[in-house]
């Protein structure tokens, strides 16, 4: 139905373009004035008023009706006799009633459900109606008043400009909108958690093993519980492998990255780096679920399979094995951003450099990586942000003890791990368990925040020298 | 009539190609040894050009290719063979646009004494620092604040900096890209006494747009257009009586 409406108004607002182009022409013509603005902006101007009111009110409409419906129809259910004890119930029962009108229920149809889902007919054919009706009354509405503005030669080029900077700010108002909404929902849930287990307790603990609050309602814990709790939720171990694991990487991302960045940016020929640098960023294309299988199947073993030859026991999931990939997955993020940074030294610097007889690489040593430090070090945090967000490789190459531990050859867990096994399957929305995931996942934002604003903030105060 | 000075540098049949397009045709052009030789022309005649090939700064260039000799000393630079590092050594050059490194001033100064094991103690460095910005006129100004960024100081003082970091490795010759076109009149009063000082210890060749400035420093003048030396003699020659049209029309505001 919505896409039959959608179309429609498609088609209308798009046939009074040409409408209000041809419109306002033979006005101008008739009655010998000059227009406000082009023909053209009279027919955008048709289109705008015709096409916004009416499809926000649709969306508006769309979101809204499931829900009024649902509360008119477990409300007239109660009305009917059906006896619901909570929440879940009555969405049992509405869900039966919805698959009824759907024809899809093979179950048992007492009265209650029958009037019910009679009278969810009856409130779909009114719903559905109305809004037609209305929608239909909108286009109308809207096409009157533009018709009538354009009639009287309005500044339809002005007006087209403020109608599109609404809808451009629109837009960015969704972006931010969205994000505000994550970190709220991000903020109360770990609120939750941490009226449950205190938050030194969390910060400070040195044990993670959210396993033993499984399907235990978190406001009926009682004090002896919590004795027992309080050590399960220790974030020392997670934000030691997750550092522990992103230091490793950086040790393999850094100097390679750093390294063939300067290649790029100061020693390839044009040619090569035609052909070389679309390749690298190729690297940063490979989903990461393809490295992690690759650290998993083969980088993994082939670490314990050393091991065993050296005598040394090697977990086959180690920190090393998804370090050394994790390091290889961001190899480009440095290379192509110290590349950029690099290019960005004027050349008048290494010109004065050379003019007292340095050679390529005095120069890149004393003048240029001095002058861009800012920005390479703007680079190396975003890539260490990267790597402490990364979520697949670490699932699949690290493990899920969280193990305190400093020896590469053992596995250990990260923070995005951790929120994984967690979430995964079904979960207990009030068990302290789940939240704690909200509660890793607000300290990994905070985390990435803080290290992406102080990367900013070089990479910037490294161009305004520059600029 | 007055002596010259000696030769010092002596370019032959020298053609410079950036790709396709060649920019100097047969240039052949003497130095002479501490004397200031101003070359001028129009932009894009070739005068950069030609001075970058003094201390093969167009090596830089990856399109860029030199035929021709050209001789410092009676000594062939233009030689695959040759070592860059103490040809540029002896040939110091400074740029349109003031460009100090990012570091301190003391580091801008000394950074080529290390570069050539000049200066291994402490003290024997702040002595070569001390006399560059000296001879560079900069020293009373900044000697309080020789740890200071010598990115902080005015358009003049920059560029004297960049004068005194080219003096720093003792060259013998100093090149100079239109020193002065990035600074005011003050500042560039300032510059053409020090080149004036400079000119009795170093051979100086300074591209210039200014004819003013040409006659103001230099004793040899060279007129390039489109890629060719036109004429070069005397300045005081130059400016009065030259002998090609072109050169008279250049300098009287012709064209150019």
């Amino acid at each position: 139905m919505n896409f039959v409406l959608i179309f429609l108004i498609t088609i209308f607002s798009l046939s009074l373009f040409f409408y209000g182009r041809s419109k306002t022409k033979s006005i101008s013509i008739e009655k010998n004035i000059k227009l406000n603005a082009l023909p053209k902006f009279y027919g955008y101007y048709l289109v705008l008023w015709c096409s916004i009111p009416s499809l926000v009110f649709l969306l508006i409409w769309t979101l809204f009706e499931p829900v009024i419906i649902k509360s008119i129809i477990i409300e007239t259910a109660a009305n009917q006799g059906a006896i619901f004890n909570d929440k879940n119930e009555a969405n049992l029962i509405y869900e039966k009633i919805k698959a009824i009108y759907a024809g899809t229920y093979f179950g048992d149809i007492d009265t209650i459900l029958k009037e019910s889902a009679l009278s969810y007919a009856k409130f779909i054919n009114l719903f559905t109606n109305s809004k037609i009706v209305l929608i239909f009354g909108i286009v109308i509405a809207s096409v009157i008043y533009s018709l009538k503005k354009i009639k009287n030669n309005n500044k339809a080029r002005d007006d087209v400009e403020v109608i599109l900077k609404g809808l451009l700010f629109a837009s960015s108002l969704i972006a931010i909108l969205t994000t505000l909404g994550i970190i709220f929902s991000l903020l109360f849930e770990s609120i939750k958690f941490f009226s449950v287990i205190n938050i030194f307790d969390y910060l400070f603990g040195t044990n993670w093993s959210p396993q033993r609050a499984f399907v235990r309602d978190a406001s009926a814990i009682t004090a002896e519980e919590y004795e027992e709790l309080k050590d399960a939720f220790g974030f020392i171990p997670l934000i030691a492998g997750t550092s522990f694991i992103a230091f490793i990487a950086m040790l393999v991302a850094v100097p390679v990255g750093l390294f063939s960045g300067i290649y790029m940016a100061e020693y390839a020929s044009l040619k090569v780096r035609r052909i070389s640098k679309p390749i690298i960023e190729i690297l940063a294309g490979i989903p990461t679920v393809v490295y992690g299988f690759f650290a998993a199947l083969t980088v993994g073993p082939f670490f314990r399979q050393i091991g065993e030859n050296l005598g040394l026991t090697v977990s086959s999931e180690s920190a090393l094995a998804a370090g050394l990939i994790m390091g290889i997955m961001i190899i480009p993020y440095v290379s192509s951003l110290s590349d950029d940074v690099i290019n960005s030294v004027p050349q008048s610097l290494r010109d004065g450099s050379y003019a007292v007889g340095a050679t390529k690489s005095e120069t890149i040593k004393k003048v240029v990586i001095p002058a861009a430090l800012p920005g390479i070090i703007g680079s190396v945090l975003l890539a260490v942000s990267r790597a402490i967000g990364e979520t697949m490789i670490v699932v699949m190459a690290a493990g899920l003890a969280a193990n305190l531990t400093i020896n590469p050859l053992e596995s250990t867990t990260t923070i995005t791990t951790q929120i994984v096994m967690i979430l995964v399957g079904d979960q207990e929305f009030d068990s302290p368990k789940t939240q704690s995931a909200f509660a890793l996942g607000l300290t990994l934002f905070i985390a990435t925040l803080v290290l992406n604003y102080i990367a900013q903030r070089a990479v910037k105060k490294y161009r305004e020298k520059y600029d | 009539m007055e002596l010259m000075n000696e030769i010092k540098i002596k370019s032959k049949n020298l053609n410079v190609y950036y790709g396709e397009k060649q920019a100097l045709f047969d240039v052949n052009l003497d130095l002479n040894e501490k004397e200031v030789t101003a070359l001028i022309g129009p932009s894009g005649c070739g005068k950069s050009t030609f001075i970058r090939c003094i201390n093969r700064m167009n090596d830089v260039i990856d399109i860029c290719k030199v035929s021709g000799n050209i001789e410092i000393d009676g000594v062939e630079i233009n030689d695959k063979n040759l070592d860059v590092v103490s040809l540029r050594e002896r040939v110091g050059m400074v740029f349109q646009k003031p460009n100090p490194f990012p570091k301190s001033i003391y580091d801008n100064i000394s950074y080529g004494p290390k570069i050539h094991g000049k200066g291994e103690t402490k003290s024997e460095l702040d002595e070569i620092v001390e006399n560059s910005l000296k001879k560079a006129a900069l020293w009373e100004e900044v000697k309080d604040r020789l740890d200071e960024p010598g990115t902080g100081l005015s358009g003049g003082q920059q560029q004297r900096l960049c004068i005194a970091r080219a003096i720093s490795v003792n060259p013998e010759v100093i090149l100079m890209d239109e020193p002065c076109s990035a600074l005011d009149p003050i500042a560039t009063a300032k510059i053409e006494e020090l080149i004036d000082e400079l000119k009795k210890t170093y051979t100086i060749v300074i591209v210039t747009h200014s004819m003013a400035q040409a006659v103001r420093v230099s004793q040899k003048t060279g007129f390039f257009h489109l890629g060719k030396l036109i004429e070069v003699g005397k300045t005081e020659k130059i400016f009065k009586n030259p002998d090609n049209k072109m050169t008279q029309d250049y300098i009287t505001g012709r064209f150019g």
